[in-house]
């Protein structure tokens, strides 16, 4: 009995210090659905950040668990309790849409599980909540980025168009014509669609009648790629200005000639990249996909990074890297982090401040214009 | 609104009913014969759609493509039934309709799964796509391509219908399916055919609303064929010319919502729908519809 006793000791310590185990991510990303390219895109730069490093520092390895949700917020929500209950993930990332991580925000932080979205960008996704933290900037600032452009463009007028039903369109609508006419601009009209909607006439005979300088679209490819080719059917001949939801390849692949000329801010563009994360990163990217890297796998990587990062940090603290109060600490705490969208740093509301660029569609290629800092 | 814009707006509203007519019409022939409301109808469209965009993708010249594409969508239809509605004819509807949904997720799924999900332009050749301008209104060319579609499908379908034995025999199908077969007819021969007609129409319908609206994916059929859904029942559902009817109504009331009301934009499905309610308030069975337990073409 007695050296039966001593046998099951030795093996409960070889399985706690000698095995390594498993620490579970889990990812929410619209794969399918209309807003699949978020995340097929998403996941081409996770990808690669999980082949470049998926080891912690105690040897305990990173399982990515990684669940679909069609772009759909009841779906999304139903996805991230599941990683929590059943799959019982450490950490969870995700969402791209805002309205799709708003539902998602709640889950995670009744059960004290941290989440990170790497890409949604409307300020109530981290609003009042403790375990919320994102990898990119907010619409504000996003906003602000777009109305300066337009503006120092010699754009005066503008009609916004709002995708009722997308809390990040809501918000990058409110931020955009807020900043555009602290800037001297004059907003003639707002039109509305919804996303899923392929019939946009309506709107854009409305817009013909306005006739301003700029049409500023704060909705997603899908839809911008069908307006802009509706507009330029019925002869508007103003330049769109779009943000972060638009920088798709399906935007030209749809949008084709509509498309040119479209203007719009982002969080990366790799030729405005510097550092040598990024430059590995990109290296990596062309190696595998043998295409530009794009916006929302470089935000992926960089949130997965962090994520690593801060379970380190609790690894160092003497800490289990699955430890969720302490991931999540650490991960509110990011300071100066290295990413490959930029240095990234989390404020107290766990946004993260950093830059964006503005880069515009010339012959079905996204070209950078310049970089604009908080 | 001046004028133009306001011809403009017209023509939309011409434009978006008549896609939904021309899709509403498939919906409501196979419900007339089978009192089955196939969910899987927006589906089988995306089949449609699907298929000539491989084809013309792989090479094959767009005209061809479309042909391929019925005769795929009309496959799916038989097999859908062979597989699906077929063991449950004498089940109770309520069987049947689960069954059609069932479809319905298989059908978007298992394109899912072969295709992905991302949306991909569908390329029509240039004298579809062509764009014509009278004075300051611009008419895309299938404003007028498609409503001359659906009106000559509309009658080739009445045709078939009133003119022929098997429509004899389809609409005989509506009355009573045991006594047809009590005649000698072969019900399953002549429902399996109902389906690929409907089918057919569906990828025909699919095929013009990719034209129209280049962007497709597995999941493009789910909205339009509830739209399409709604666009029969406010016609009435079994009755191929209120589903026409019923079509425009849907298509002009979107464009006026946005057109006349802007700022409320954002909730024309509602509209539509509320506007579904009020028709089925007063009229239960729809603008065209007539006593439920009769056939209505």
């Amino acid at each position: 009995m007695k050296r039966f006793a001593k046998i099951s000791v030795a093996v409960a310590l070889v399985a706690t210090v000698g095995l390594a185990k498993e620490v579970k991510i889990g990812v929410v990303l619209p794969m399918t659905g209309p807003l699949a390219a978020f995340g097929q895109t998403s996941k081409g730069g996770l990808d690669i950040a999980y082949e470049q490093n998926h080891k912690l520092k105690n040897g305990d390895t990173i399982k990515l668990e990684i669940l679909d949700d069609r772009g759909d917020k009841v779906e999304a929500a139903t996805a991230t309790k599941r990683l929590i209950d059943k799959n019982k993930v450490t950490v969870i990332l995700g969402e791209v849409a805002s309205g799709n991580s708003m539902a998602m925000a709640p889950i995670a932080e009744k059960s004290k599980t941290p989440m990170i979205t790497h890409a949604s960008t409307n300020p109530r996704v981290t609003k009042g909540k403790k375990f919320v933290t994102r990898a990119c900037f907010i619409d504000p600032f996003q906003g602000a980025i777009g109305a300066k452009y337009a503006l120092d463009n010699g754009y005066k007028t503008a009609v916004v168009v709002v995708d009722a039903k997308q809390d990040y369109s809501v918000g990058l609508a409110k931020a955009f014509k807020k900043a555009y006419k602290n800037g001297g601009g004059k907003v003639v009209g707002t039109v509305l669609i919804n996303s899923g909607d392929k019939d946009f006439n309506a709107q854009v005979s409305t817009i013909k009648a306005k006739n301003p300088d700029i049409i500023a679209f704060t909705g997603y490819y899908p839809e911008a790629a069908l307006m802009a080719r509706q507009a330029r059917a019925v002869g508007v001949k103003a330049p769109f200005i779009g943000a972060d939801g638009v920088g798709f390849p399906e935007l030209v692949k749809i949008g084709g000639e509509a498309v040119e000329g479209f203007m719009y801010s982002d969080h990366f563009n790799e030729k405005a990249a510097s550092s040598d994360v990024a430059k590995a990163y990109i290296e990596a990217f062309h190696k595998k996909y043998n295409k530009p890297a794009d916006s929302m796998g470089a935000l992926a990587a960089d949130a997965y990074n962090m994520i690593l990062a801060a379970m380190n940090k609790c690894i160092d603290e003497g800490k289990a890297p699955t430890d969720k109060i302490c991931v999540n600490t650490n991960l509110r705490n990011t300071k100066n982090f290295q990413g490959v969208t930029g240095v990234i740093s989390i404020d107290k509301n766990g946004n993260a401040v950093k830059s964006g660029v503005v880069n515009e569609v010339k012959n079905g290629k996204f070209v950078y214009k310049t970089t604009v800092n908080p | 609104m001046d004028f133009s814009t306001f011809m403009q707006q017209m023509v939309n509203g011409i434009s978006l009913g008549s896609m939904y007519a021309l899709i509403a019409i498939g919906y409501t022939m196979v419900y007339g014969v089978l009192r089955l409301i196939n969910f899987a109808h927006g589906d089988i469209m995306m089949v449609g759609a699907f298929v000539a965009y491989l084809a013309n993708s792989a090479g094959v010249p767009f005209e061809i493509s479309v042909v391929i594409a019925i005769l795929a969508a009309m496959l799916t239809g038989i097999l859908t039934d062979k597989i699906a509605y077929k063991p449950l004819r004498d089940a109770p509807k309520i069987s049947l309709l689960i069954t059609a949904i069932g479809i319905s997720f298989f059908l978007e799924n298992l394109f899912n799964v072969l295709f992905g999900g991302v949306p991909r332009a569908f390329a029509a050749p240039e004298y579809l796509t062509k764009i014509l301008h009278l004075g300051s209104i611009v008419i895309p060319v299938t404003v007028i391509i498609v409503p001359v579609v659906t009106g000559l499908l509309l009658g080739i379908t009445l045709l078939i219908l009133n003119k022929t034995k098997y429509g004899m025999a389809i609409r005989s199908l509506a009355f009573d399916i045991p006594t047809v077969k009590l005649m000698g007819i072969n019900a399953d021969f002549i429902i399996m055919l109902v389906f690929a007609m409907g089918s057919a129409l569906a990828a025909i319908g699919g095929i013009f609303y990719a034209i129209s609206y280049p962007s497709i994916d597995p999941l493009m059929g789910i909205l339009v064929g509830l739209k399409a859904f709604a666009a029969a029942v406010v016609g009435g559902i079994g009755s191929v010319t209120g589903a026409v009817l019923g079509g425009f109504i849907l298509g002009f009331t979107e464009i006026v919502v946005v057109a006349f009301m802007p700022e409320l934009g954002g909730y024309k499905d509602a509209f539509a729908f509320v506007f579904l309610i009020l028709v089925l308030l007063f009229r239960p069975t729809g603008i065209m519809g007539q006593d439920l337990e009769r056939s209505r073409f």
